[in-house]
């Protein structure tokens, strides 16, 4: 760390800084709790998606998924409410694999996923950190179990996932990692959901052989003090924005293959209780949610193809016939 | 591009075939035959074998497999961080006029206090770099099964300027033989369950004093028999390995039984604080099975050496490959696990009497006896 120190310039302190305390927030005893967003959605409404498939032209398939943040943005603070999604994935492959490399009987996948500097609040590095490199873990688990790999022997495909906006972890307003008995981290499930969608979706746009296509949903387990009901004191929702709880107890990511009914990727955390079957099949609901999406855009891409194609085929005999009227 | 697996199995795909279909008999038969469907293997655990650590434990595997936890903790300042609770304090100080704080609600101050921070864990594999994702996904998961419950944390806060730090140390000290998980967890939950901090002997805000006796030590987990409401005391988190061949679930595999998986699944229990039922789940990850990777197993009617014919194409082969289904003939397992298997798992693993409660009671059995 000394060694790398900025030596002509006056530095921040190596402990970071806090972000600044407006007086208002102190003063008024519920001003800060009277910014924290609520959600607006129904308990089974998941968010909208955007999804577009074939972005990155060099890769031989790529996705793009957007979840915008739900609230609009207010005027009396910078700070937006709640997080949003981006993430966009490319896959480079199948390719052979180096003649360095040792025999391989199936497609060698290897997935990275990795957030933009700017992704979150609290910056990441340039090198994965082992959040990051969790994360890689937890998406090439899903898909490895779709993939046909035995139909590419010897050969290697590369799974890149770039988070450019993550979901956070929490509201900004409460202090982080001071959850009361949970473990936090619950912008992470969120992220792993949208990578499981963006990354099938790229690998169907690369054409690679699935058995089905995987998508990821999240569905968790809220505590709400203030509800007047006994009902909705614990109750389970879909797709939960971090920032709009107050106390999250257990969340499950789901990676779910919908015609088989199968799932091949499942991350459950914090107090569940005995019986995770509830929230297991809320997250699945979720998943068939963002599935929906996945199908319509794939279907929309599919279309687009064959169209540019056949304009291709016709525009490339008109483009001949210029060329031998430019070179005569 | 290079792969940074754990270490392949070489079994062939005869192997393959003959290891799972004796798996997914009923009922199934084991790599070792003397062993159930629920049974682990035999293992030797000590606790408190180093002398410099606050709480250490080795357990060691009948196939050679061998882990060593050491838990340290060293105090640590606190950063200031502005909270709602502190507020009213914080201004009557900034106007001059000193007050001192209520201090009825010391008993309960440090619950919700303890940050994900103070718990650092970190997981050493031999033939494995730190970043490579086999340890980052061991340590991901003890670390969060750790943090599931926030009494831990909340144990290791001392006043609002200085807090316990707590150390866990994983080493593999032999190469993995197994999927270690369920080593390295039990390791760390021995060494966990006896670890102590020195008895605090100042009191509120002063800077922490100890007591030098390490008689007088508390154990970072608190044993029964306090004025506490709960029934039994909290007790460190253990993880179960649990694999799907068939119809068939078994507990603790091996690696050549690990080769032949459908699904993996890691559940990490903690006892439950009522007595009600046998364990409760902090958290559960897939594990994707090295069965995925196998190579697929080529039947005699398309290999030309045993009077088959080569297919023309590799459509044609594509073809004949997918109608080999039900032929006993090895290929790598595809799809994911059906959701009623999940439960079924899961109720296997945490019911009264299920595999959790037996681990835990145990390893519980080590500190005691």
């Amino acid at each position: 760390m000394a060694v790398n120190l900025d030596r002509r310039r006056i530095n921040a302190p190596s402990g970071g800084t806090l972000a600044p305390v407006f007086a208002r927030t102190v003063k008024e005893p519920g001003y800060l709790q009277s910014l924290r967003p609520s959600r607006t959605r129904g308990p089974n409404e998941p968010r909208q998606i955007f999804l577009q498939t074939g972005i990155v032209p060099s890769a031989s398939g790529s996705a793009y998924l957007e979840i915008p943040s739900a609230s609009s943005p207010s005027k009396s603070t910078l700070i937006p409410p709640t997080s949003s999604l981006k993430i966009a994935a490319s896959v480079q492959g199948p390719k052979p694999l180096p003649r360095s490399a040792s025999f391989s009987p199936s497609l060698l996948l290897t997935t990275t996923v990795k957030f933009a500097p700017f992704a979150t609040r609290h910056r990441r590095g340039y090198i994965r950190d082992s959040t990051e490199r969790d994360l890689g873990v937890h998406v090439e688990t899903a898909l490895r179990g779709v993939m046909i790999g035995e139909r590419w022997p010897k050969s290697g495909v590369e799974v890149v996932v770039t988070v450019l906006e993550g979901d956070e972890n929490g509201w900004w307003g409460d202090v982080e990692g001071n959850g009361t008995g949970n473990g936090g981290g619950w912008g992470l499930l969120n992220v792993l959901a949208g990578c499981i969608t963006v990354a099938s979706a790229a690998i169907v746009d690369a054409g690679i052989d699935c058995v089905d296509m995987v998508s990821g949903g999240v569905a968790a387990i809220i505590r709400n003090p203030e509800a007047k009901d006994a009902k909705e004191k614990v109750m389970r929702i879909l797709d939960p924005c971090p920032a709009e709880h107050q106390e999250i107890v257990a969340a499950c990511a789901v990676g779910y293959l919908a015609s088989r009914d199968e799932i091949t990727e499942i991350w459950v955390k914090g107090d569940v209780g005995t019986d995770p079957d509830g929230l297991i099949e809320g997250a699945t609901h979720a998943a068939v949610g963002s599935l929906s999406v996945l199908k319509e855009v794939l279907l929309e891409a599919l279309e687009a193809k064959f169209q540019t194609q056949s304009a291709d085929a016709n525009g490339g005999l008109k483009r001949k016939q210029q060329d031998v009227q430019m070179t005569g | 591009m290079a792969p940074a697996q754990a270490a392949h199995v070489n079994l062939s795909p005869a192997e393959l075939s003959f290891l799972r279909s004796s798996l997914s008999q009923t009922p199934p038969i084991r790599l070792d035959n003397t062993k159930g469907p629920r049974d682990f293997r035999s293992m030797r655990a000590e606790y408190d074998v180093l002398p410099g650590a606050n709480g250490s434990a080795r357990i060691a595997l009948e196939d050679g497999t061998e882990a060593l936890v050491g838990v340290k903790a060293e105090v640590e300042k606190s950063r200031w961080r502005p909270a709602a609770g502190q507020q009213e304090s914080m201004l009557t100080v900034a106007t001059g006029d000193v007050m001192m704080r209520d201090d009825n609600e010391e008993e309960d101050e440090s619950k919700g206090k303890g940050q994900n921070a103070w718990i650092e864990m970190s997981v050493e594999i031999p033939g494995f770099r730190d970043d490579d994702p086999l340890p980052v996904f061991l340590a991901a998961m003890l670390t969060e099964s750790l943090l599931a419950s926030g009494a831990l944390k909340d144990r290791l806060y001392i006043n609002r300027r200085f807090h316990w730090k707590l150390y866990v140390d994983v080493l593999l000290l032999s190469p993995p033989l197994s999927y270690p998980l369920a080593l390295l967890s039990m390791t760390a939950h021995l060494a966990l369950l006896t670890s102590r901090l020195p008895a605090l002997k100042s009191e509120k805000d002063e800077d922490p004093l100890f007591d030098d006796d390490w008689d007088a030590s508390v154990p970072l987990y608190p044993k029964t028999g306090k004025s506490t409401s709960i029934a039994q005391a909290d007790k460190p988190p253990v993880i179960i390995l649990a694999m799907a061949v068939g119809p068939n679930i078994i507990f603790d595999p091996c690696k050549e039984e690990l080769a032949v998986a459908d699904a993996v699944l890691a559940i990490a229990c903690a006892n439950a604080t009522s007595s009600t039922t046998g364990a409760r789940i902090v958290s559960i990850r897939t594990i994707d099975p090295p069965s995925h990777l196998t190579p697929p197993g080529i039947p005699n009617s398309m290999n030309s050496a045993t009077g088959g014919t080569v297919p023309a194409s590799s459509a044609e082969a594509l073809t004949q490959r997918e109608l080999l289904a039900d032929t006993g003939v090895w290929t790598p397992p595809r799809g994911g696990m059906k959701r009623d298997l999940i439960s079924q798992i899961v109720k296997m693993a945490v019911e009264t009497g299920g595999v959790a409660e037996e681990v835990i009671g145990a390893l519980q059995a080590i500190e005691v006896g």
